[in-house]
């Protein structure tokens, strides 16, 4: 086994177990069966757990693996932060925040995200380890172009939640 | 990702379709 390949497995098995993790988790705190919202965490967590290491698996479907992996990443950070503002701690102090939200869950949700990004750039950049990386940060795949995601995502979500209302 | 390249005809079909997407979910959720 070459190193490329037992880094890959370390990797996968790492994106496995912890999206099998938030998946449980979730199983546990809500159930689908209470709220059809439950279905979010439900299908992001097959997709992590079945589809995700599939398409990273293979490196003619690796930037899919990788967009599919950041995007519900973005997702579950944008579910769980509108749950905690729904439900804002009383009161508000920085302990509270810190403790009492979803900060926690969305902290580790985000270390899902960078072990897929680690996937990615080890087939993409290589194992050399002089090699200079290149790029421009904003650009795709590099972390502005994600940042600039999450803040587009984030905004078209909350014009839906604010504009088209239930009646 | 050549076949969703900057301002192509796939990439605002792509964006398009996950605006809808998103904010379809934004009016869906709700806690």
């Amino acid at each position: 086994m070459t190193i490329r390949t037992y880094t890959k497995s370390i990797l996968l098995a790492a994106l496995v177990t912890l999206s099998l993790g938030g998946f449980l988790l979730h199983g546990r705190i809500h159930p689908v069966s209470e709220d059809p919202v439950h279905f979010i965490p439900l299908i992001s967590g097959l997709l992590s757990i079945l589809v995700i290491p599939l398409l990273f698996s293979f490196r003619k479907t690796i930037e899919y693996g990788y967009v599919l992996n950041g995007m519900v990443v973005i997702i579950g950070t944008i579910a769980m932060a509108h749950l905690s503002i729904v439900y804002w701690p009383a009161p508000a102090t920085v302990g509270s925040i810190i403790l009492k939200t979803t900060l926690a869950d969305i902290v580790i949700l985000w270390g899902k995200f960078f072990i897929g990004k680690a996937l990615f750039d080890l087939e993409f950049y290589g194992y050399d380890p002089g090699k200079t990386k290149k790029g421009k940060t904003y650009r795709y795949p590099n972390l502005g172009w994600w940042l600039i995601h999450l803040a587009a995502i984030s905004l078209v979500y909350l014009l839906g939640n604010l504009l088209w209302r239930h009646v | 990702m050549k076949r969703f390249k900057l301002f192509s005809l796939n990439w605002w079909l792509l964006h398009l379709l996950a605006i809808a997407f998103f904010f379809y979910l934004g009016h869906a959720v709700h806690f």
